[in-house]
């Protein structure tokens, strides 16, 4: 198949080009003119077509809870967000902790082939914090990355062994950072608010703890690591200085950490769809994620894509399990907030979204628009807005703050290795 | 006729001063009646309550029964701990269930602090709060506030302190709240952990020094402690809590010669206060049972009437 893009305005995390591109088979083969036939032409004038996005953070509840999100609904729900390559986390049931497991969803993933699907191996057998799964073999399975997401490593020596050991494979261990001691059974930031309503807080402090101790571990050992879903100011103060004295620390965040505040949960009256793990911040966490965004003290945006069925959203907020849908918002999301609010470029969120990614995971010809890549590519509208309706999510499961919300920047197409996977309505493709 | 707008009684923070007035005035009227020979209104006849408690708390169930009763209401009560609930059954579940009985009012007590307003997404009724976790007990405050009422004439530019656990206290917050709408002065008085974090921010001020405390105080509500605070180090035990925050004879002398001495009960005796200020301390606590019925009155009759005023036609 070669598909010829014509006039578009290409971007990458460094430039801007306006030109053709060509693709042959899965690979990008020429950007510029080109005298070849093409089986298909797609006209992108005054369009821009961007690297496919790359999230190093999904939950696809499978095996486990098909009922919330399945490889197929994930795929569909990534494709129409821009995403051409998703890690998934292994707090699925049972836990892809094992080289057996890793195979089996790779396998499922294949049949599907919509975009890309890698698995995030298990640090820990079960997940369990206790003993260290078989690094080996979920590397020869095809995991690039190991995290226990969803909980921390509470044991320091054992998170000492796993970054030591994850060195003989090049594995990048992904800690979600939590003192669940600290954090115990609260469901939201401790606050006022908490306060005011009588109910169980989170200390801020539960997160920069726990990144300040990986910090320290992954300086002491040398090591590379990686901070999940970073959503504190001090968290943030605390990398960037780790970062400036040569720690080998990478972070991300999420779309609702750089949009959304505790003062918004008060207002939704408390909607278990604005519960979240980390808990919403206050104004000055907001701002200090966009300052690290544009900063680049935050290397990506990930999603924490993690659905729930409507019946776990319909508990009391404190007994709510926490988590939002985010594939087919966090492009959006990020355009409106961050790109359109001019506090990054369109080259910045490149980098954000699909370079950095990359480069972190070691992914080879992805993130960078360049010949001989993979034609993972995404062509997006970028004077359009759409608004965010439960019932045309691809997801199966519709828990997101924003339903009813307008956001700028719409996905029209969606190419992974080649293929047209995923085309808006309306569009001839 | 003075109408209610209100369709829930969520908490004592979403009400008007007005409407904290209109209780009163009513509350006053229901407590004439409950004097008389016919202690029943037929002002919610045909109507129906159901008391819906998922924590199990006789004292106020009984008090919202016979409040529904004597207003001629049908009454139904419902108990289930949340630990009952059959495997997968939800509290939502339970009240979609209860609406095929086509409930006017539910009370709802609940363990999950702010709860209520998504619950009453899944209802046609209106609710009252009997106490949703640690967040507000309305009728609690409304019938501490109408007791100071009686007694001091106001509640204006009164000087209050709670003196206990109020991290937990569902019954702190609402008085706080209630207190504050009548330009009374807040004070809470515990040890810092049983603080909680910010509180100064709602304009109340904190003190860790009961004997300091007391001369000023024209009201003192002391909050029941519960046993398990100890074990989860919030104090390090009940003996240091007793030395530090209980009422006793020698502490009693330091107070205002009218200052009231409350307690929504049941009373730890020689822990919040000393067994022997029994006498001193139990009439006034009596009153707080009888006004809170003619309070839970007054709430029932305002969400099932949505009418501002009692007009006696009997
Ligand atoms: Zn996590
Ligand atoms: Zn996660």
């Amino acid at each position: 198949m070669k598909i010829l893009i014509k006039g578009a305005k290409i971007v990458n995390f460094d430039d801007i080009i306006e030109g053709n591109l060509f693709i042959r088979n899965s690979r990008i083969a020429k950007i510029g003119e080109v005298s070849e036939e093409p089986d298909k032409i797609i006209d992108a004038k005054g369009k821009f077509v961007l690297p496919g996005l790359i999230d190093m953070h999904t939950h696809l509840r499978t095996p486990g809870r098909e009922d919330e999100e399945d490889l197929w609904s994930g795929s569909k729900a990534a494709a129409k967000g821009g995403f051409t390559t998703i890690f998934c986390m292994p707090n699925t049931r049972p836990a892809l902790d094992n080289q057996g497991q890793v195979n089996w969803l790779l396998e499922e993933a294949g049949k599907i082939g919509i975009i890309e699907i890698l698995p995030v191996g298990a640090i820990t057998k079960g997940r369990e914090g206790k003993e260290l799964s078989e690094f080996g073999m979920l590397k020869k399975a095809g995991c690039l990355c190991l995290s226990d997401d969803g909980n921390p490593l509470e044991d320091s020596s054992l998170l000492r062994r796993a970054l030591e050991y994850a060195k003989m494979y090049d594995l990048l261990i992904i800690s979600h950072c939590e003192d669940k001691n600290l954090s115990a059974s609260g469901s939201l930031r401790e606050h006022l608010i908490s306060s005011k309503y009588g109910m169980e807080g989170i200390p801020w402090a539960s997160e920069s703890i726990a990144v300040f101790r990986d910090i320290e571990l992954a300086r002491y050992l040398d090591t590379k690591i990686h901070i999940a879903h970073v959503s504190t100011k001090r968290s943030l103060q605390i990398i960037k200085k780790a970062k400036e004295e040569g720690v080998k620390v990478s972070c991300e965040t999420a779309p609702h950490y750089f949009t959304l505040t505790i003062e918004d949960l008060e207002k939704s009256h408390f909607h278990p769809n604005f519960k979240v793990n980390p808990p919403l911040g206050n104004r000055e966490d907001l701002e200090a994620i966009r300052e690290g965004l544009k900063e680049g003290v935050i290397d990506c945006i990930a999603t924490d894509h993690a659905p729930h069925s409507q019946g776990e959203k319909e508990l009391p907020f404190e007994e709510a399990p926490p988590g939002v849908v985010g594939l087919e918002l966090a492009f959006s999301l990020s355009y409106t907030y961050l790109v359109k609010a001019q506090i990054l470029d369109l080259k910045d969120l490149v980098k954000l979204m699909s370079y950095n990614p990359a480069n972190i995971l070691g992914l080879k010809d992805k993130g960078y628009i360049k010949e001989g890549a993979w034609a993972d590519l995404i062509i997006v509208d970028l004077s359009r807005s759409w608004q965010v309706l439960p019932h045309k999510l691809f997801s199966k499961s519709k828990n997101t703050p924003f339903i009813g919300h307008t956001l700028e920047g719409i996905v029209e197409f969606t190419i992974c290795k080649g293929k047209v996977v995923y085309t808006e309505k309306g569009k001839n493709g | 006729m003075v109408n209610w707008q209100k369709k829930h009684i969520l908490g004592i923070k979403d009400l008007t001063r007005q409407e904290i007035e209109v209780v009163f005035n009513l509350a006053a009227s229901f407590k004439e009646l409950s004097q008389r020979e016919v202690k029943k209104a037929p002002a919610l006849r045909g109507k129906t309550v159901i008391n819906l408690f998922f924590e199990s708390s006789t004292r106020t169930r009984t008090s919202f029964e016979l409040a529904a009763k004597r207003l001629s209401a049908d009454v139904l009560n419902f108990s289930s701990s949340t630990s009952s609930l059959s495997k997968g059954e939800t509290i939502v579940d339970t009240i979609k269930n209860l609406e095929s009985y086509h409930p006017d009012i539910l009370v709802i007590r609940i363990g999950y602090s702010n709860s209520l307003y998504s619950l009453s997404q899944y209802t046609s009724a209106s609710i009252v709060n009997a106490g949703d976790g640690a967040n507000e007990h309305p009728t609690q405050a409304l019938l501490d506030m109408f007791t100071v009422k009686e007694i001091k004439g106001t509640l204006e530019g009164l000087s209050v302190l709670i003196v206990g656990d109020i991290k937990h206290s569902r019954v702190a917050r609402s008085n706080i709240f209630g207190f504050q709408k009548f330009s009374s002065s807040l004070r809470v008085c515990g040890p810092p952990t049983l603080i909680p974090y910010e509180f100064h921010k709602l304009g109340v001020d904190i003190s860790y020094n009961l004997d300091e405390c007391l001369p000023q105080a024209d009201v003192i509500i002391f909050l029941r402690i519960q046993q398990e605070r100890q074990t989860s180090s919030f104090f390090p035990s009940i003996r240091e809590y007793v030395n530090n925050f209980s009422l006793n004879p020698e502490r009693i002398k330091r107070t205002k010669k009218d200052c009231l001495i409350m307690h929504p009960g049941p009373v730890n005796w020689d822990i919040e206060i000393s067994s022997q200020l029994k006498e001193r301390i139990h009439p006034l606590i009596l009153k707080q049972v009888e006004n809170g019925l003619a309070v839970r009155m007054a709430t029932l009759y305002l969400v099932g009437t949505q009418k501002g005023e009692y007009e006696n036609t009997d």
